[in-house]
């Protein structure tokens, strides 16, 4: 019996001997973790604005939102969103109804749309001026709600051609189909979209859609409950 | 390798995943994105500090300590002791209980599930499993009714 413990502790004394394959093993581990974070660190992101869209900040000129709501409302909502990101969609589909009903028509606040196209969303851009086309008519947001709600038909996922999806959109919702056309294939407010975009890179956005709501910037599509309370905050301030 | 020697090596893994948590947090690393039910998300809700302090902060924090009660118990003085094994123990799950309070604040308050966040708590309870059953063999080995 006495046997068997001495023999047992003896195999725990040799077991705590660091052999050699114990430093190897943690040399890899701490080689790899840090090569994937200086790595991640040091690379450009692949998708940063300035990489494959060029914003030229001193030539885009001032940076114009879309603006629902009360001019003189005591809190001013902030949204820089792709009309790509599914994050987007989302929040525009499924919360911003309830925003716009329950915060921007009562008064609470006001929501300002910037645009914020991220380079890897290829039909992003022909969405962004399809709207500010529409904006034209005078019809941002009915296009907006239109884009958001179909961007599974004509993201880059399910075609390489969206225009004929934006125009079905835009007479949809009752533009004059060739006024919109002729806006959108000059891309008109191409420079207008890249303003917007340079405003968010300046702001340092890096994430759509990203909210400024009184000077505090909140990444990620917030749920009702968390920018109601967010505005309620704002508002007793 | 040792039990022990298995807890340093996934608490030096665990080290650097809350480290790239915290750069995430801290806006060094990542690129443009669209957020959905990812790491932003959860990064950025409200839930991501504790006291003050980043919560992937506290993770670095805790595997780092990890790591060094690890490493240090493979020395051949502490080889049989119930009281480091039972610290090992303790610590791990401590970190078990921490980190399932966050997944369950990810699948039922956040409603998002980050990828980085689930790893970590792969790994911490991985260390508690490794830990209990190097408690278990320490014990076996120290209990004289064994003889």
């Amino acid at each position: 019996m006495a046997d068997n413990k001495n023999k047992r502790r003896s195999t725990v004394r040799n077991a705590s001997t660091r052999p050699t394959g114990f430093y190897y093993v943690l040399a890899a581990i701490a080689v790899i973790g840090a090569s994937i974070l200086g790595y991640t660190l040091l690379r450009k992101p692949a998708g940063a604005v300035g990489t494959e869209v060029k914003v030229d900040l001193a030539t885009v000129g001032p940076a114009q939102g879309y603006t629902m709501g009360k001019s003189d409302a005591p809190v001013k909502i902030v949204e820089f969103a792709d009309f790509e990101c599914p994050g987007c969609g989302q929040f525009a589909t499924v919360t911003e109804p309830d925003v716009r009903k329950r915060i921007i028509d009562t008064g609470l606040a006001s929501l300002t749309f910037y645009d914020f196209p991220l380079p890897q969303h290829k039909n992003s851009q022909g969405a962004h001026n399809a709207a500010a086309c529409a904006n034209d008519q005078g019809k941002f947001w009915e296009m907006h709600d239109r884009i958001f709600m179909a961007q599974d038909q004509w993201n880059t996922e399910a075609t390489d051609n969206p225009k004929p999806f934006f125009e079905k959109y835009a007479s949809d919702i009752g533009l004059d189909t060739n006024v919109w056309e002729s806006c959108y294939d000059s891309r008109k407010y191409q420079g207008r979209i890249m303003a917007n975009q340079a405003e968010g890179e300046r702001r340092r956005v890096d994430t759509t859609p990203t909210f400024i709501i009184a000077d505090k910037m909140y990444p990620g599509a917030l749920p009702y409950d968390a920018l109601k309370a967010i505005v309620d905050s704002a508002t007793q301030k | 390798m040792t039990k022990r020697m298995v807890v340093a090596a996934l608490s030096l893994a665990g080290i650097f995943v809350a480290l790239y948590l915290l750069l995430y947090k801290l806006g060094m690393v990542g690129a443009l994105t669209c957020s959905i039910g990812s790491c932003e998300t959860v990064n950025t809700s409200r839930w991501a500090t504790f006291f003050g302090i980043p919560v992937a902060g506290w993770g670095v924090a805790f595997y780092g300590g990890m790591f060094v009660l690890a490493v240090a118990s493979t020395g051949e003085r502490y080889a049989e002791s119930v009281s480091v094994s039972l610290a090992l123990v303790t610590a791990a799950g401590t970190g078990v209980l921490f980190s399932a309070w966050l997944t369950y604040l990810e699948l039922f308050v956040i409603h998002a599930i980050c990828q980085w966040c689930v790893m970590s708590a792969i790994i911490v309870t991985s260390i508690f499993l490794v830990c209990v059953a190097d408690y278990r063999d320490t014990r076996r080995g120290s209990d004289p009714g064994d003889t």
